[in-house]
C-alpha cells in the first residue's frame, strides 16, 4: 500500500463518509421515531385497557414490534461501527465477502431512495484482499452512484464477484446502459482516487442486450493494491 | 376534531401504522400510506382535510405532493415533517403554503395542536415551523 497516496483520499473520503454517515443517522432516527410512536401507542392501549384483558395481547404484539425495531437499529449501528473502523488501517488483509456485506448495508438506503432493488451476490468462498478497506468502500460507493444515476426506478442492480485467471472483479450490473464514468466529474474524481490507492481499475461495459455494468477490477491475485500501482 | 379526515404519509410503514392508530384512538379518522404516489391516488379518490407528509421519501416527496395539492386540492391543509430538516426545504414549504414544518420525532400532542390550529384557520393563515 502506498501510504503516501492516502492523503489524496481525504477530501473525497470525507465526502463519502459524510454522505453515508448522514444516511445511516437518518435511518437510526427513523428507528427511534418508530420506537417512540410504538411506546406511545403502548401507553395509549394500556390506558384504554385498564382492568380489561383485551389489551394484553395488543401490548404483547407491540412489545415484539419494538424489539424488532431495536434489532434494526442495532444492525444500522453495526454498519456505522464497521464503516468507522474501515479507516483504522491504510493497509490490511480483509475478506471481500465481508466488505461487500458492509457495502450492501450502506447501499441499502441510496438504493431505496432511488427505488432500485439491490441484489447482492457475495462470493461463495472467502477471498482475502490486501489493501485499504476504506478505499474499497469508497470505490464501490462511486460505482453504485454511477449505476443508480443510470437506471430507472423499479429496476434491479446485481452486485456480484467474478474471479478468473487470478483476477477478482466486482460487477454492478443493470438492465439499463451505464454511461461512461467520466460523465460526472465529482464521481470520477472519487473513483479515480480510490482506484489509485487500491491499484484497481473501473470501467463500464455493455452487456450486449441493452444493459450495462460498472466493473471494478481489483487486480491479480485478489489483491487490492499491495504495492505501488 | 371530530369528523376530521387526515392522510398520514411516511415511507416507514411501522411509523405510519402506529401514528394512525394513535390518531384514531383520539377520534381522528386517519388513513396511512407509505408513498407520495399512494397519497396522490388517495387524494384523487377521497376527501381529506389534512395531509401530514414526510418531505424526504423514495419517489415523490412531500414538497412535490404539496405542489400537487395546491393545484388540485387547494382546500386541503398540508403539514410537512422531516427527520433532518434543511432551512431551504422549510422555506420552500412555507412559500408553497404548508401549514407547518415539523421536525421528527413529532410529538403527537404537538401534531394534534398543529392540526387543530390548521383546521380552524384558512389555508395560508396559520404557519409555523
Amino acid at each position: 500500500m502506498a501510504e503516501g497516496r492516502r492523503p489524496g483520499l481525504q477530501r473525497e473520503g470525507l465526502r463519502f463518509f459524510g454522505a453515508v454517515g448522514a444516511g445511516l443517522s437518518h435511518e437510526l432516527s427513523n428507528v427511534f421515531n418508530i420506537i417512540n410512536e410504538l411506546s406511545g401507542l403502548q401507553q395509549d392501549i394500556a390506558a384504554a385497557a385498564q382492568g380489561g384483558g383485551a389489551g394484553i395481547a395488543r401490548l404483547s404484539e407491540l412489545a415484539a414490534r419494538i424489539k424488532s425495531q431495536v434489532a434494526r437499529g442495532e444492525e444500522i449501528n453495526r454498519s456505522l461501527h464497521r464503516l468507522s473502523h474501515s479507516v483504522d488501517e491504510a493497509a490490511e488483509v480483509f475478506d471481500l465477502g465481508e466488505a461487500l456485506a458492509l457495502f450492501g448495508a450502506l447501499a441499502a438506503r441510496p438504493a431505496r431512495l432511488a427505488e432500485v432493488e439491490l441484489e447482492l451476490r457475495p462470493p461463495a468462498d472467502p477471498i482475502a484482499l490486501s489493501g485499504d478497506p476504506f478505499a474499497l468502500q469508497l470505490a464501490l460507493h462511486a460505482c453504485l452512484k454511477a449505476v443508480l444515476g443510470a437506471v430507472g426506478s423499479g429496476r434491479r442492480v446485481e452486485v456480484r464477484t467474478e474471479s478468473a485467471s487470478g483476477r477478482v472483479r466486482v460487477v454492478l450490473a443493470s438492465a439499463d446502459p451505464v454511461p461512461g464514468l467520466g460523465s460526472d466529474p465529482v464521481l470520477a474524481s472519487m473513483l479515480g482516487l480510490a482506484c489509485a490507492v487500491l491499484g484497481a481499475a473501473a470501467r463500464t461495459e455493455p452487456d450486449g442486450h441493452g444493459g450495462g455494468s460498472v466493473v471494478l477490477d481489483l487486480g491479480a491475485g485478489g489483491g487490492t493494491g499491495t504495492g505501488d500501482p | 376534531m371530530e369528523h376530521l379526515r387526515l392522510l398520514f404519509v411516511d415511507d416507514e410503514e411501522e411509523l405510519v401504522s402506529a401514528v394512525v392508530e394513535r390518531l384514531e384512538l383520539r377520534g381522528i379518522d386517519a388513513v396511512g400510506v407509505t408513498s407520495g404516489d399512494e397519497a396522490l391516488h388517495r387524494l384523487r379518490e377521497e376527501r381529506f382535510d389534512v395531509v401530514v407528509i414526510d418531505v424526504r421519501m423514495p419517489g415523490i416527496g412531500g414538497i412535490d405532493v404539496l405542489r400537487t395539492v395546491n393545484r388540485r386540492h387547494p382546500e386541503v391543509k398540508v403539514i410537512l415533517m422531516t427527520g433532518h430538516g434543511s432551512a431551504e426545504d422549510s422555506e420552500i414549504g412555507r412559500r408553497l403554503g404548508a401549514i407547518a414544518y415539523l421536525q421528527k420525532p413529532v410529538d403527537l400532542e404537538d401534531l394534534l395542536t398543529t392540526i387543530d390550529r390548521a383546521t380552524r384557520s384558512p389555508k395560508g393563515d396559520e404557519r409555523d415551523g
